[in-house]
């Protein structure tokens, strides 16, 4: 099958200082392809370059080295439209749940930006928010609060009801379930399978638990040292 | 560090905490009749759903919350009640004798200081420790949490992964060694080895200075390992609590069975139903919708009683 | 943001209860300024109804503060309260206008310029710079005395001139807050740039926006005042420092007509001090959500 999303001989170096520059080499040659249908896991140690790797994927971060592939097209050529196309279609939800949502806007207002982002006429916006909060698993009781007035494992499923109202291709998921609990993990977890059978989407997880991995993921990879190897 | 320690008094004693939110769609009761005491050198374990109110809790108890939060109840902490005291004491016990850990490290630490700086900071503040000297220290801290580099100590927040952060924030709240800590979430986003490494440091401070640990978790073999007692919460309110062992062991409380029912390997089992509204809780027992042993007793009012001696307690009409 | 780091703040320094106490004094200066504030605008707005008289109408020039003027009345035989009440509104307009101008302009490039960061920056950041170096006062002095313009002009004048400092600060906010992961979100989701730095970044320093405006028009109403005060303001409308430069001409000084020169000054003092206390409170209560955030 045609890998949807690939990197190519990623290289990501990190400066950081500000006279003495020290760099940092996060990612070495790293190649990766996404399928439609298909989950892989990724692993690896803390500050091992996941989530740099997650936002190289997603069009957040520029590679030092090497290119990042969607539907056989360099993502650095393409025209500012079809960019576009790509963003909507990768989406990437964030290891930190609580700062991933504007803290001065209502959960609502959030939602309904993303709605009005995609074009839905604003009649659909009521159905459309209480469908996607249902799917995820979340009251509407939380829709008129703020994200600091909600718990974590609740921000990070409002993070995801965002990213998956987009309809998106491919979904990179940074530590989907850090903040939930194995109950809601688990409810979280069947969940995207459920999604991946309906819609096809692909994903990359990142995470740290090998249950979840092993749960969700057909092929897992794992980081090292700015390497990729493939685990069993 | 799993030593019985019920001799000794409580060094956290809280009583009756309820907290309850005002939001245009009504109240919310994110914690009622809450109640644990902590001893010291103990370690007492937290967990429940998302949103049942664990870090309300936390937050409670250090008069945390934002403002729109109706507080009732006590947390006796060396002859005070924390829950009443003025802005400027609470704020001397906060840190210095109580430190918390916060959930998101991201929105705690702040972007524009060096980590360095803000690990050592405390202690110039609280110790008035040289600057040299305390960064010294806060160095010394942070390898032993697994950030030994040198350069680490200059770098800030935003240039950190997601664990980094997390541990950067550990030891910002241990620095002062306090006498208690309120860890919520500490390991979230570590790999398993490091989560034993970092709850294992955590621990060792702990010893070294004698203090007791509020932990909150979503990790139930972690909190099993470290903890001497476990507090299980659902929807606002402790349903189970007792000797780790015991309540891992052998669950009474249907919900209790059926978060460890959850657990990875047993294959991800979810507990059907959907969490219970904290506007409109459900009557009596707040799990009965959920429950498969549910009778006509349980719509009614429950009061969390005790089983036994060791002070195991549940709040279900079975027992 | 604020949420966490607050309360990590707190659990961090004594300093913080310092300025929680500065807080709740701040909190009453800043609303005795606002007050303050309001009751000159509201003086502005129904000036016809406050004022006892027509300010250009003539009475008996040179009279002392009696029944029927209780301010006197100036070498024109005008009433003095009645001037006074009109001149507010040139001066909240001056002020207003300048600050509008200032604000807007300086909110714009400060969001451009941290948002986009690059070249983009770098050219908004030295055209700030070139506005830097401009003697600004010395400026508006000789453009005043040159041009003669109306008060409408001065203050865009002004405005040009006076966005630079907010520029700044609001460069370095928008970067700060670019970076925090919800910006990055935003971005992923697709959002465009207009989007991000209208709905997501400028609400988010609106609160160092706000201060920096009050202070904004205190000082533009300073000026204005200062340059009537040399004569080269606008003759043909009554405002306060008009008032007090035709005293200073005019013989009030010398003979000591103090109802003539004195309201006047005073009401410059205390327009400007009400703005000085609301922006200075909130930039406080700014710098305390700063360690917040
Ligand atoms: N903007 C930056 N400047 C400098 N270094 C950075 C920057 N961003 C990340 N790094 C470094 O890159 C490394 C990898 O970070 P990354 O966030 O990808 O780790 P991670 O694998 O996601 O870890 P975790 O599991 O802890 O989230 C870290 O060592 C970090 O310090
Ligand atoms: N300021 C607030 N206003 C209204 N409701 C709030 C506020 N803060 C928290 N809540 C609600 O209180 C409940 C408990 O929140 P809390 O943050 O304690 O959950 P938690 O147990 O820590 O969950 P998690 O494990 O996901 O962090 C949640 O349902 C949340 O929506
Ligand atoms: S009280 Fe009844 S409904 Fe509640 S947990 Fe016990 S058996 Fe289940
Ligand atoms: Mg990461
Ligand atoms: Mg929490």
């Amino acid at each position: 099958m045609l890998a949807i999303l690939k990197a190519a001989q990623v290289s990501k170096i990190h400066e950081h200082g500000l006279i003495f520059k020290k760099q940092r080499r996060v990612l070495a040659d790293v190649s990766l392809e996404l399928e439609e249908g298909r989950t892989i896991g990724l692993m690896g140690d803390s500050g091992s370059g996941k989530t740099t790797l997650g936002k190289i994927l997603a069009g957040l971060e520029r590679p030092s080295a090497g290119s990042v592939i969607f539907q056989g097209r360099d993502i650095s050529r393409l025209r500012a439209k079809e960019f576009l196309e790509f963003r909507r279609a990768v989406q990437m939800v964030f290891q930190d749940p609580e700062g991933s949502l504007n803290p001065r806007k209502s959960i609502e207002r959030s939602i309904h930006d993303v709605l009005s982002l995609i074009k839905i006429p604003k009649s659909e916006w009521k159905e459309r928010t209480l469908d996607i909060f249902e799917t995820v698993g979340l009251s509407e009781e939380l829709l008129c609060r703020n994200p600091c007035q909600i718990s974590g494992g609740q921000n990070q499923r409002v993070a995801l009801a965002r990213a998956l109202l987009l309809n998106p291709k491919v979904v990179i998921l940074d530590e989907p379930t850090s903040a939930l609990d194995i109950s809601v993990q688990a409810q979280v977890l069947n969940l995207l399978k459920n999604l991946q059978k309906d819609r096809g989407l692909g994903y990359l997880l990142i995470s740290h638990q090998p249950e979840v991995v092993s749960f969700m993921a057909q092929e897992v990879f794992v980081l090292n040292d700015g390497r990729l190897t493939k685990s069993n | 560090m799993s030593m019985c320690h019920d001799m000794n008094a409580p060094i956290l004693q809280v009583v009756g905490l309820s907290v309850r939110f005002e939001t245009p769609l009504g109240l919310v009761h994110a914690a009622e009749d809450v109640a644990f005491d902590i001893h010291e050198t103990e370690t007492l374990a937290l967990v429940g759903e998302t949103g049942c109110g664990k870090s309300v809790v936390a937050s409670a108890i250090m008069q945390l919350l934002p403002g729109n939060a109706v507080v009732d109840g006590k947390a006796l902490f060396s002859k005070m009640d924390l829950l009443k005291l003025e802005e400027k004491e609470i704020s001397r016990i906060r840190g210095n004798e109580i430190s918390i850990i916060f959930q998101n490290p991201s929105l705690s630490l702040n972007p524009i200081i060096e980590v360095g700086e803000q690990i050592a900071e405390p202690l110039q503040v609280h110790r008035k420790m040289a600057r040299r000297e305390s960064h010294h220290v806060a160095k010394g801290l942070l390898s032993r949490l697994g950030l030994g580099e040198r350069s680490l100590m200059s770098m800030y927040p935003f240039q950190f992964s997601g664990g980094m952060n997390q541990r950067v924030m550990i030891a910002t709240s241990m620095i002062l060694s306090p006498k208690i800590i309120i860890a919520d979430e500490p390991t979230k986003g570590l790999d398993r080895a490091l989560a034993r490494d970092v709850a294992a440091e955590i621990c060792k401070v702990m010893d070294l200075t004698g203090a007791s640990l509020l932990l909150i978790t979503h990790d139930i073999s972690l909190a099993g390992m470290i903890s001497d007692r476990i507090a299980v919460m659902y929807c606002g309110e402790i349903v189970e609590m007792g000797k780790c062992k015991e309540v891992l062991g052998e669950p009474l409380h249907p919900y209790t069975r059926a978060l460890l029912d959850c657990l990875p390997e047993r294959g991800f089992k979810p507990i059907p139903g959907a969490s219970p509204s904290m506007i409109h809780p459900p009557q009596g027992c707040k799990f009965h919708p959920r429950c498969p042993h549910k009778t006509q007793e349980c719509m009614q009012k429950q009061r969390i009683r005790k089983i036994d001696g060791d002070g195991r307690q549940v709040r279900c009409w079975q027992y | 943001m604020a949420g966490d780091f607050k309360r990590m703040a707190s659990c961090k320094a004594t300093e913080w209860v310092k300025i929680r106490r500065l807080d709740m004094r701040g909190l009453r200066m800043a609303l005795f300024g606002l007050l303050l504030f309001l009751t000159i605008i509201v003086l502005a707005a129904f000036s016809d109804i406050f004022a006892p008289y027509d300010p250009w109408n003539r009475f008996e020039p040179f009279l002392a503060p009696c029944r029927e003027h209780i301010l006197g009345t100036n070498d024109l035989g005008n009433d003095i309260l009645s001037e006074l009440i009109y001149g507010s509104r040139v001066s909240l307009i001056v002020g207003f206008g300048a600050a509008l101008m200032a604000t807007l302009i300086g909110t714009l490039i400060g969001l451009f310029a941290g948002y986009f960061r690059g070249l983009i920056d770098e050219m908004l950041m030295g055209i700030t710079d070139v506005f830097l170096m401009i003697p600004q006062i010395p400026l508006i002095i000789i453009l005043a005395a040159f041009l003669r313009p109306s008060f409408w002009l001065v203050a865009l004048i002004m405005g040009a001139l006076w966005w630079t400092s907010t520029a700044r600060v609001v460069r370095s906010k928008a970067m700060q807050i670019r970076e925090t992961s919800f910006i990055e979100c935003s971005r992923s989701l697709g959002f465009s740039h207009m989007h991000i730095i209208f709905s997501d970044i400028l609400p988010n320093i609106l609160h160092v926006i706000m201060p920096k405006f009050l202070l904004t028009i205190a000082s533009a109403m300073i000026s204005e005042a200062s340059i009537s005060f040399l004569g080269l303001g606008d003759p043909t409308m009554k405002s306060w420092g008009m008032m007090i430069n035709f005293a200073f001409t005019r013989g009030g000084f010398i003979n000591g007509y103090w109802w003539w020169y004195l309201p006047p000054g005073l009401c410059i003092t205390l327009s400007v001090l009400s703005l000085v206390l609301m922006g200075f409170s909130l930039e406080e209560r700014e710098e305390e959500t700063m360690r917040i955030e």
